[in-house]
């Protein structure tokens, strides 16, 4: 009896495996890059990462590529969601198996990295009109596609880092929105004393820490990216790191920013734990959705010595070396970088980096005024394919540090020739 | 490991057809082999060619023969040894926290009891739950501010003066990775010491019954000594994985702060992954195999394995 | 049944007794975690994990399972997952029983290499197989192909349910085999028939793990299935994590219609792992 229970549990699904490898027989063995249908039209696949429930995959997919396809008839667009964690590694394994996309939507701190590797074509050499691109966007976005002399890439969509505070946390002290690195300050000194945070953040990463060092007029490496030793060891960066420590050691900041990305910002900013946070225009949607009742504000980060300079984020279009349809896959470039499909993605949050774009975003979304402003002065990290050792190996040496004895001067005094071999290793 | 009688080692020698060319072996082994040869062996083979090189992931780009530097790099890379000391810390409290929680549950079970299914199927869920599902609820767990293990520990219960910052330290993340190991492992173990005792005869627990002996005596003296070969087995692959956690430490603390928890695998990517040194990251990745191997070997050894086995 | 004195069924309560409060014990631990995830599976708009003061607040309702079944084309990778991970359990039960039957039962010129083998490979870290596997896959033409998962998962799964098989049909006595082959059975009916139904319970066990193997494996899936109408379910809940905020209630709430198969699958199979079977028939 038992033993024919086993073999009626296999049998079954044995059955059942079967049924459905039958029923998906039917689309196998397309590899993933790119496939001419009968009808001479040409299908490009475009990878990208929004996520599955965003509204920007909604308007890629109903609005922006049926747009395209209209205007352009022959060629198809294949767009393919990938997690935005794994998007690196399938790259990584694309890069080493000879199977990439014809068009991928890149994490700007991955094209210098895909241009060594040489997997990417040049836009400035492939597109003969570049140069119109070129002028048309922000040079801040623009820098994150230069590597070694040509351009592999153009900016898609941009963000930056801005202020956001908690009106009624700053109005229990009597506070403004901190203008400057002193009123933090001081806005700190006051809040530590009810228990509340002036700052908050949840990384030590060059995305987290580079608006406070670049605002106090330091930086990780010279202008050329060619040594940190200088740099990332000068007085205004060890200046800034060292005003975040001691922020942190006095109880003005959680004690979480040493952790990566352990614990969320949004839900304590809205609860009033903390006063401010560094935030890009996608806490808007997330704390509607999350905390719809509370009302925060932006303002610009707070100025330091060197003023308010915030991080450039965002994505790059970049097109394959190994796409066989390059052609095609040019115009989806151009045409995602019409004001017409810039125009629809900053409707559902996608900050444009037309220049042209800037006085219609504020239009479509009022909150977009201050990134406008902040966008103004906001700069690129490094453009470096050792950038992401480089961001590892500091956030590891700060971490250090603020967990350690606070020692930030001999930390970075001992990080930078470590960074100066890295980035030699690409001069 | 299923030793159906205890004197089973003591009846003569089990008689095998000779050694021969023409074993119906071959036959049984071949479909399976072939499949694990290619889709294991081979791409092993590669992986230790690659360890051997400063190996360029580009195909279009040379890559360079460096015999065992990338082996030397590791020896002299001390956040590696740290890795490693970590691994052996998690096997530590793991391996033994899933054998005789397992062990327990096993027993409990085996025989009838009111909610046996819904027993089983309970404490098999942690085991079906995926890793990276988990690993984000366990980080919000024991999260400082807000996370529920300080909410008892603190509010509720009021054992500790303050919130205990879990992930920011070596050790008290290091325990928290554990928490969730032992956890998610039970299961796994209850299931297989489960498979063991169903071929426990029951004529032995009756033997035993009658000598006098009670519930803690049966165990020791007959259910023990009759799974000893599912032991040996159940630890071996416990501490195969247990030198493998990966996912729980990458998701919970990235290795952080300040790499003080890195283990061999989420260092191991880092490298491979991140900064492209696929050379480093696959010599690393043997490294750590050359320990597992050492230790499992010391573990045939100790427990009086069944000698053919460690073939 | 043997007469038993009052002292002697008061002993008897009290081990029930015992076994009940340590297995409600455990079970509560091992649900707990999945009880908070199930809640907020039921939340709207969870882009934060609360606290628990806030599970309380809040509209629940079933819009997240809703949401995710459509939005995240649940049912297309679902249907995927639930094919390959039932051909990879039935061909590592055959495939891996086979070959732990030969190491069990023969002695064969390549034994001990064999099986070093699979339990060294038990011991290398799969990640750093991702890219010659890779290579591998594309000269064989299964890149963004199911076959190409399949094929994998049966071999990563086999090396330990080889090895897990093994022990079992080490236990089956000698002396029954050796009966049966003096009636003159060959060694495929004696695996089939003696072997096979006598390792049952081991049997059970290898095709839950084989088939949890294959239903949770995401870092090969990734790496290989890129069109969106072969992924598995663990790449399409992958899919609900953004760049920059992930809503938990979709991810938990794909997650818990994850664990579905993988419960009826154990239900089906735990049943087997009933004692006093197999030592009835060891005994005879």
């Amino acid at each position: 009896m038992k033993r024919r229970r086993l073999v009626h549990a296999l049998g079954v699904a044995l059955i059942l495996g079967a049924f459905s490898a039958c029923a998906q027989s039917g689309a196998a063995g397309t590899p993933g890059a790119t496939a001419t249908t009968p009808a001479g039209v040409t299908t490009i696949t475009y990878w990208h990462t929004y996520s599955a429930d965003s509204p920007e995959v909604g308007t890629l997919e109903n609005e922006v590529i049926p747009a395209f396809e209209k205007a352009n008839p022959g060629i198809k667009v294949k767009a393919v969601t990938i997690p935005y964690n794994d998007m690196h590694q399938k790259l990584i394994t694309g890069v080493a198996g000879g199977e990439l996309p014809d068009v991928v939507r890149a994490d700007i701190i991955w094209v210098p990295e895909l241009a060594n590797l040489g997997v990417l074509e040049p836009l400035d050499t492939a597109m003969p009109d570049f140069g119109t691109f070129k002028d048309a966007v922000y040079p801040g976005p623009l820098a994150t596609n230069a590597w070694q002399g040509h351009y592999f890439g153009l900016p898609l969509d941009t963000n930056t880092l801005v202020q956001l505070y908690n009106p009624k946390v700053l109005k229990s002290v009597g506070a403004a929105a901190p203008a400057s690195m002193d009123d933090l300050k001081a806005l700190a000194d006051k809040l530590v004393k009810d228990g509340k945070y002036a700052y908050a953040d949840n990384d030590l990463s060059g995305w987290n820490t580079l608006p406070f060092i670049w605002s106090f007029g330091g930086d990780i490496t010279d202008p050329d990216v060619t040594k940190a030793s200088g740099y990332v060891n000068s007085d205004a960066t060890v200046n800034a790191i060292t005003f975040l420590y001691q922020l942190y050691k006095q109880g003005a900041i959680p004690k979480f920013i040493t952790q990566s990305g352990a614990t969320q910002t949004n839900d304590g900013f809205a609860k009033g734990q903390y006063a401010t946070i560094l935030g890009g225009p996608w806490m808007y949607p997330i704390l509607a959705g999350s905390h719809p009742d509370f009302a925060f504000q932006a303002a610009k980060v707070p100025a330091g010595t060197a003023g308010s300079i915030s991080v450039v984020g965002g994505e790059n279009i970049v097109m394959t070396s190994a796409s066989t349809h390059k052609d095609a896959a040019l115009a989806f470039v151009r045409y995602l970088m019409s004001e017409d499909a810039q125009t629809t993605f900053a409707k559902v949050g996608q900050f444009s980096v037309l220049k042209s774009l800037g006085d219609k975003m504020t239009s479509i979304q009022p909150y977009y005024q201050t990134y406008v402003e902040q966008m103004a002065s906001a700069r690129p990290r490094p453009a470096t394919p050792a950038w992401t050792e480089i961001d590892a190996k500091m956030k590891s040496a700060l971490q250090e540090a603020f967990l350690g004895n606070g020692d930030i001067k001999g930390a970075l005094d001992k990080l930078a020739p470590e960074l100066d071999a890295l980035l030699a290793k690409y001069n | 490991m299923l030793d159906t009688q205890v004197t089973a080692t003591r009846l003569p020698a089990r008689r095998r057809p000779r050694r021969s060319w023409r074993s119906p072996a071959y036959a049984f082994l071949l479909p399976g082999f072939a499949v694990f040869t290619l889709v294991m062996v081979y791409p092993t083979a590669q992986a230790l060619l690659i360890s051997l090189q400063r190996w360029s992931v580009s195909p279009y780009q040379p890559s360079k023969f460096i015999g065992l530097a990338n082996y030397a790099t590791a020896m002299r890379d001390p956040i590696f040894w740290r890795s490693l000391a970590n691994a052996g810390v998690y096997a530590g409290v793991t391996v033994p926290g899933q054998l005789i929680l397992g062990l327990l549950c096993a027993v409990a079970l085996k025989a009838a009891i009111p909610g046996r299914t819904a027993f089983r199927i309970m404490v098999y869920i942690p085991v079906i739950t995926s890793w990276v599902v988990v690993s984000i609820l366990f980080k919000y767990l024991f999260q400082t501010d807000g996370g529920l293990v300080n909410f008892l520990l603190h509010d509720v219960a009021a054992v500790v003066p303050a919130n205990i910052d879990w992930l920011n330290s070596r050790w008290l993340a290091m325990a928290a990775i554990c928490a969730l190991g032992v956890w998610k492992g039970v299961g796994w173990t209850m299931l297989i010491f489960l498979a063991a005792l169903q071929a426990v005869p029951d004529s032995l627990y009756e033997a035993a019954a009658v000598d006098g002996a009670g519930s803690a005596k049966q165990f020791w003296h007959v259910t023990l000594p009759s799974i000893r070969r599912t032991m040996v087995f159940v630890m071996i692959m416990l501490v195969i994985g247990a030198f493998n956690v990966f996912i729980s430490v990458s998701l919970m603390t990235d290795g952080g702060p300040a790499d003080q928890t890195q283990v061999p695998l989420t260092y191991l990517y880092r490298q491979a992954f991140d900064f492209l040194d696929f050379g480093y990251g696959s010599a690393i990745a043997f490294m750590l195999t050359a320990v597992i191997v050492a230790f499992s070997a010391l573990q045939f050894r100790f427990q009086g394995a069944d000698e053919e086995s460690a073939a | 049944m043997t007469r038993t004195s009052p002292s002697k069924r008061r002993r008897q309560r009290l081990v029930l007794t015992t076994r009940f409060v340590v297995l409600s014990l455990a079970s509560l631990l091992s649900i707990g975690p999945l009880v908070y995830m199930a809640l907020i599976s039921f939340k709207e708009n969870a882009y934060s994990l609360t606290g628990p003061a806030d599970l309380t607040s809040g509209t629940y309702s079933l819009a997240n399972y809703a949401q995710a079944w459509t939005a995240g084309g649940l049912g297309v990778s679902f249907l995927n997952s639930l094919g390959v991970a039932l051909l990879t359990m039935v061909a590592v039960v055959l495939l891996g029983s086979m070959m732990a039957y030969a190491f069990a039962r023969f002695d064969f010129p390549g034994r001990r290499i064999a099986f070093a083998l699979i339990v060294f490979e038990l011991m290398v870290p799969a990640i750093m197989l991702v890219i010659p596997q890779f290579v591998l896959a594309k000269s064989l033409h299964l890149l963004d192909n199911r076959m190409g998962l399949l094929l994998i998962y049966i071999g990563t799964n086999l090396a330990f349910n080889t090895f897990l098989l093994y022990g079992f049909f080490r236990g089956i006595p000698a002396e029954l085999d050796e009966a049966m082959r003096i009636d003159g059975a060959g060694a495929w009916r004696r695996y089939w028939q003696l072997a096979l139904p006598l390792a049952r319970p081991a049997l059970a066990t290898a095709a839950i793990f084989s088939f949890l193997g294959s239903w949770d494996e995401y870092v090969w899936a990734m790496t290989i299935i890129t069109d969106p109408t072969k992924r598995t379910l663990p790449l399409a809940i992958a899919l609900f994590s953004g760049a920059h905020a992930t809503n938990w209630g979709l991810t938990f709430a794909a997650s818990v219609i994850a664990l579905v198969p993988v419960l009826v699958v154990f239900f089906l199979f735990q049943r087997q792992l009933v004692g006093g079977i197999t030592a009835g028939a060891l005994k005879s």
